[in-house]
């Protein structure tokens, strides 16, 4: 199966359209015959939360006394926690995401994580990056979907890391290509045209083991700005807060988020697009640092969706978070808490089915002080892949999981 | 520097004939073509092109020759050269120059004025200058290796000059054992604040430095258990940062004032270091944990000093050590049989670095002529190597400027195993951020620029590929073709 670069030519005319909707059992049963009628302007986000964010202090589970027992320095109180039912709710500083959560776009998928989790996060990375738990796999997830299923779609902006210097691992596979963009006004040859022109000529046929990648690199970084040139204006419609500055640090999110919105409303081609934010293995000083993380959080991705809106294509977009682990139950001496496994999943946008998913992990049945995970994190990338890009996620995945239904219908 | 330089062309003219007639077999563009840029004379026969396998080929690999061996040691043990360099270098046999480079001493950068040692930026500026101009190159090198490999951000070090400490130790300890170099971590004031060790006491073990010490500096995952990070934290509670007076007897730290500035805290310690003190990890008998741990199968009152002991003494150490230093300065993917070889030299000599370099630069694995730009140049390296190419080593601070949009800024490493290498460094944006830096080092106010012609071979060996051989024919000016050398792919590579 693979989505020819027609489709994604078609998709592309099609950018601000309203969303053609393909039932996905129907997407898939019509792109195994190669038609291509079908047409796909959908984009995915994938925001990381770099170092293991503290699940339990993100979606707290405020009606458990054993919360409250396991943090008696970082634990938020209840009468703080954004309430999302009865047994459940947000940081407190997570304004915007409550806001998300009653207008029904915010999906909070619970104790997502995999069975003998590993607490190195190189190892966790591994996992969720390769979608492999028993870390074999060479390339990443999105890579893989990119390489195997739109790798026809060869515009190098099919797939961008914004805000970023290097490629995430996620989409590196070989026959995925991906422009990383760490500013659109930088995104370019200095010098003038003749640096311009001899820049991606230097590039031309390298030998050598990375000459295939040199050249890549350059072919892919031409083309990118070219379509950035030539693009429609694009201007916030929401103020991000990047430059406001939140417990020390500026919020590198919400410029890259902000990116990510002037790409998809300016450039057709964009399918996949990620997003990192880092900082946050908080072995100490949690209960100030990871509010100060969270804030940074919320006010991005709320923004983000508000612009999206205020642009018209807010039906075309689905966000997901990820962290490499959740945190272990009982804070440190430090007030703040080791390496520890599950933790929960957001993943926000208008055609997501806001709610709860999943059973929160009991804090009282541990393993070694750890959260036993109710949800595989592949059931999150299944969702994705499969019920909102389109695609088969058995082939990417290597199986299929507990189906999680995320999306409005 | 060769005196027998012949008279400068117009230009630089690679017919199509030499550069097509050079690849041997008609095989265009399956080697690197090996370039005649001067005249004849400078011509040497083409190696047989690699198979055309790989799409484009392998390089015309000039590993055969004695002056591009000094110069693919140069490359890797140091950071870049001038013309002169290379000739000094290829007049001693191949054993000599591995024996002078390894066996450098360190050079002690000038002075920093000790208000520049509290921000990163200005200690980042200051390195860069010394790494640009050093004529040690080989500590310097090791001192970025190390930083890289047993890293630390300068987030925690904030109003304290812990980075400039650090950087000092790295170049001090950087080429002696591994044992001293790991206890100096251990109390490395910017180390014990960066993974925590100063907020583990005996009641409230933290896991982040003693889990880190095992995955990522000494042993690899697999190499410890779940048990070990536990029992390491433990063994290795109650180090704190102390200020010690210039008899090493600890001080008070000086508390801020209310209504003080930031600035006036930095200037109170300022007067206290000109006096003589100076920051220190140290171990706090009362928070240390002093009961028995069993650690690695080990079992006793451990503390942090029989910690580095007990890692040494592991089967893993030396081959993760080892496998880390390859990548680096030997080959992307060194085979099991070479590590396990250089990993051996390396434990026999109670883990002396200097034997560990000298063991990597003179085995076969590195002179192979397949082994031929096998590694991509750091951010970091790459722009040493263009100052110290043009000789404009006086770019220190667009460095510090630059390196962010290659995806490496000093001291702000992407996550606790330090930067990715080789083809993990490889962008578009990256990308990008070289051919950028390229433009600033020509355009920059300065020394002339040296002959191009002469670069070429001292710097690319003359072995270049058809991108570059393009631009180059296609060049109006000098400065145009030292931006095309600069910029090259081959110039990325070492």
């Amino acid at each position: 199966m693979s989505i020819t670069r027609r489709d994604f030519l078609a998709s592309g005319l099609l950018a601000g359209a309203a969303g053609i909707v393909v039932p996905p059992v129907l997407a898939r049963g019509v792109l195994a015959a190669a038609n291509d009628g079908v047409h796909n302007n959908r984009v995915l986000v994938v925001v990381q939360l770099g170092g293991g964010n503290d699940g339990l202090n993100t979606v707290v589970p405020y009606a458990d006394a054993a919360y409250h027992d396991a943090r008696p320095g970082i634990g938020v109180a209840v009468d703080k926690v954004l309430h999302l039912d009865a047994a459940a709710g947000l940081n407190p500083v997570m304004t915007g995401m409550k806001a998300l959560y009653d207008a029904g776009r915010l999906a909070v998928v619970q104790g997502v994580g995999y069975n003998n989790p590993t607490y190195s996060h190189f190892e966790a990375l591994h996992v969720w990056e390769y979608a492999d738990p028993q870390r074999r796999a060479t390339d990443g997830w999105l890579g893989r979907l990119l390489a195997t299923q739109m790798k026809d779609a060869s515009n190098p902006l099919a797939a961008c890391a914004l805000g970023q210097t290097g490629t995430p691992t996620e989409l590196r596979a070989s026959g995925a290509t991906v422009s990383v963009i760490s500013s659109v006004k930088g995104y370019d040859v200095q010098g003038g045209a003749v640096r311009q022109a001899a820049a991606p000529a230097l590039y031309r046929r390298t030998p050598g083991v990375y000459g295939a990648l040199f050249d890549q690199a350059l072919s892919t970084a031409e083309t990118g700005i070219g379509a950035l040139k030539k693009a429609s204006t694009y201007s916030p419609a929401v103020a991000y807060g990047s430059t406001a500055t939140v417990y020390g640090s500026k919020n590198s999110l919400a410029d890259a988020l902000q990116m990510t919105a002037q790409m998809i409303v300016t450039q057709p081609a964009v399918k996949i697009c990620h997003v990192v934010l880092g900082g946050f293995d908080t072995h100490q000083q949690e209960d100030q640092r990871q509010a100060a993380l969270l804030t940074n959080v919320d006010m991005a991705i709320s923004s983000f969706m508000k612009d999206l809106d205020a642009h018209g294509v807010a039906d075309r977009v689905v966000l997901m978070t990820w962290s490499e682990f959740g945190r272990r139950v009982k804070e440190n001496g430090s007030r703040g808490t080791d390496h520890g496994s599950a933790a929960p999943v957001f993943v926000v946008g208008a055609p997501v089915k806001g709610g709860m998913y999943g059973a929160a992990p009991s804090l009282t049945d541990l393993d070694s002080g750890n959260l036993k995970h109710t949800t595989d994190f592949r059931s999150v990338y299944q969702a994705v892949i499969q019920d909102w890009l389109g695609g088969d996620a058995s082939s990417v995945l290597g199986a299929s999981f507990p189906q999680l239904s995320l999306l409005r219908a | 520097m060769s005196t027998a330089a012949p008279a400068p062309r117009r230009g630089i003219r690679l017919s199509r004939r030499q550069a097509l007639g050079l690849a041997a077999g008609g095989a265009l563009g399956a080697a690197g073509l090996r370039v005649a840029l001067l005249h004849p004379a400078g011509l040497v026969t083409p190696s047989t092109p690699a198979s055309a396998a790989g799409g484009a080929g392998a390089w015309a690999s000039p590993l055969g020759s004695s002056r591009a061996l000094a110069a693919h040691l140069l490359r890797r043990a140091g950071f870049g050269y001038t013309g002169a360099e290379l000739d000094a270098a290829a007049a001693l046999s191949y054993g000599d120059l591995v024996d002078k480079l390894v066996t450098q001493a360190p050079q002690q950068p000038p002075v920093l004025a000790t208000t520049d040692q509290f921000n990163y930026r200005t200690v980042s500026r200051w390195w860069y200058a010394h790494m640009a101009t050093t004529t040690a190159q080989l500590p310097e090198r090791m001192a970025l290796f190390w930083h890289g490999h047993l890293t630390s951000d300068y987030r925690k070090a904030a109003n304290f000059p812990y980075v400039h400490k650090q950087n000092q130790l790295y170049r001090e300890l950087g080429t002696g054992d591994l044992r001293s170099l790991l206890l100096g971590v251990v109390y490395d004031p910017l180390m014990v604040r960066y993974l925590d060790l100063d907020q583990s006491s005996a009641k409230a073990p933290n896991e982040n430095f003693a889990r880190e010490v095992m995955e990522l500096y000494t042993l690899g995952a697999g190499g410890y258990t779940e048990q070990d990070v536990r029992e390491g934290a433990r063994a290795l509670s109650g180090i704190r940062v102390a200020l010690l007076d210039s008899g090493g007897t600890p001080m008070p730290l000086p508390k801020r004032q209310a209504g003080s500035t930031p600035q006036e805290y930095v200037q109170q310690l300022v007067r206290l270091l000109d006096g003589g003190a100076r920051f220190a990890g140290v171990l706090q008998p009362r928070m240390h944990d002093q009961g028995t741990k069993t650690y690695l199968g080990h079992t006793g009152a451990i503390g942090p000093d029989q910690v580095v002991d007990i890692l040494l003494a592991q089967d893993a150490c030396a081959p993760f050590v080892t496998t880390k230093a390859l990548t680096h300065f030997g080959m992307p993917s060194p085979s099991r049989d070479t590590v396990t070889r250089i990993a051996t030299q390396f434990r026999a000599s109670k883990y002396d670095i200097r034997t560990l370099l000298r063991a990597i630069f003179t085995s076969s694995e590195f002179k192979d002529p397949a082994n031929y730009r096998s590694l991509v140049r750091s951010p970091a390296d790459y722009m040493v190597a263009a100052m110290r190419a043009t000789g404009r080593t006086a770019l220190a601070q667009q460095a510090v400027n630059a390196g962010g949009g290659m995806d490496q800024v000093l001291y702000d490493p992407p996550t606790v195993a330090g930067w990715p290498v080789n083809a993990a460094w490889v962008s578009s944006s990256a990308w990008l951020g070289r051919v950028n830096f390229a433009q600033m080092v020509v355009a920059a106010k300065g020394a002339a620029l040296p002959d191009v012609r002469t670069a070429l071979h001292t710097q690319l060996d003359g072995v270049v590929g058809p991108g570059t051989a393009g631009v180059i024919n296609a060049a109006a000016t000098d400065q145009d073709r030292w931006y095309a050398l600069l910029a090259s792919p081959e110039f990325q590579l070492k």
